[in-house]
């Protein structure tokens, strides 16, 4: 549940460290909160030094401080159901950096995503994250005995 | 899927309970508010007395279990090897002693009889060898000496 002045984290290597949420963009609704896999447009609010020399390397955007972005939300702390009747919650908010043509800014994830991410279309997110929680495939083993 | 509860370890039916995911990506499920709550004010299961962590720790009610454990040997089977079938190996495995004397003995003598005639065939070319082979035999232990395999 991400709403006006909430903080994100950025997980993506687009520079940005933290971010603030300035409008969730959810078919003209102004107020209203944001989940996993809404898109929000957000400020930046912390990033990371750009230091002039390394400059010449980025083919990623660096975004700065008091950038207005767009953003996807990856992981929130309200908990979450799935569709299997699980509830995911995850400790903290983070978010993904987009541009306007819902592309990331960054070029690599660190950290996990939530899985609810493809399913509301994130397909390209979801392939890059170094771990997506939690995971799909379930093991068909069966249950080993326990003492309860 | 059946999970367990990391804070308890009871079994966690589908869509019960719930799953955290922490800042390091480590996941842990729960079956109930009571063990997330527990969790949540870092407890530690071992010293909540009703987890299964503490059960087994302390080796409550698991007696059952252990008896179980005890009875596993290997047994040993038999097997012919390429140059002796399982029916040659039996053979000489179960030959009396009598009958295996008799064929060292038999070896021996045969064994003696091959020797004498080959030293009737070599002439006296070889002899100075053979002395002086034991000759060095003997020397070479000597030269070891004290010391000699100890």
């Amino acid at each position: 549940m991400i709403g006006l002045k909430s903080t994100l984290n950025v997980i993506d290597n687009s520079g940005a460290l933290l971010v603030e949420c300035v409008n969730v963009l959810k078919n003209k609704v102004n107020n209203g909160w944001g989940g996993v896999g809404d898109e929000i447009v957000c400020v930046v609010k912390r990033a990371r030094p750009i230091s002039p020399g390394a400059q010449a390397v980025s083919n990623v955007l660096k975004v700065r401080r008091g950038d207005v972005r767009r953003a996807v939300i990856v992981r929130c702390r309200k908990p979450v159901r799935r569709p299997d009747g699980r509830v995911v919650r995850f400790d903290d908010n983070a978010a993904v950096l987009l541009n306007n043509k819902r592309e990331m800014l960054g070029t690599r994830l660190g950290g996990v995503v939530s899985a609810d991410l493809r399913m509301k279309g994130w397909g390209k997110i979801v392939s890059l994250a170094p771990k997506v929680s939690p995971s799909r495939h379930h093991s068909r083993n069966p249950v080993r005995s326990e003492p309860f | 899927k059946l999970e367990i509860d990391s804070f308890t370890g009871y079994k966690i039916y589908p869509s019960k309970g719930r799953l955290f995911v922490r800042g390091d990506s480590k996941i842990f499920r729960f079956g109930a508010s009571k063990n997330e709550s527990l969790f949540l004010q870092r407890k530690n299961p071992r010293k909540i007395a009703w987890t299964v962590l503490y059960r087994r720790m302390h080796k409550k009610g698991i007696t059952e279990e252990v008896a179980k454990k005890r009875s596993r040997k290997t047994v040993k089977h038999q097997r012919g090897i390429v140059g002796a079938d399982l029916a040659a190996i039996s053979a000489k495995r179960n030959q009396s002693t009598q009958v295996r004397t008799q064929q060292r003995l038999a070896a021996i003598s045969k064994a003696k009889l091959e020797k004498k005639e080959k030293e009737a065939k070599r002439p006296k070319a070889t002899r100075p060898a053979a002395p002086a082979a034991n000759l060095r035999n003997v020397s070479k232990q000597q030269a070891k000496g004290g010391r000699g395999g100890r």
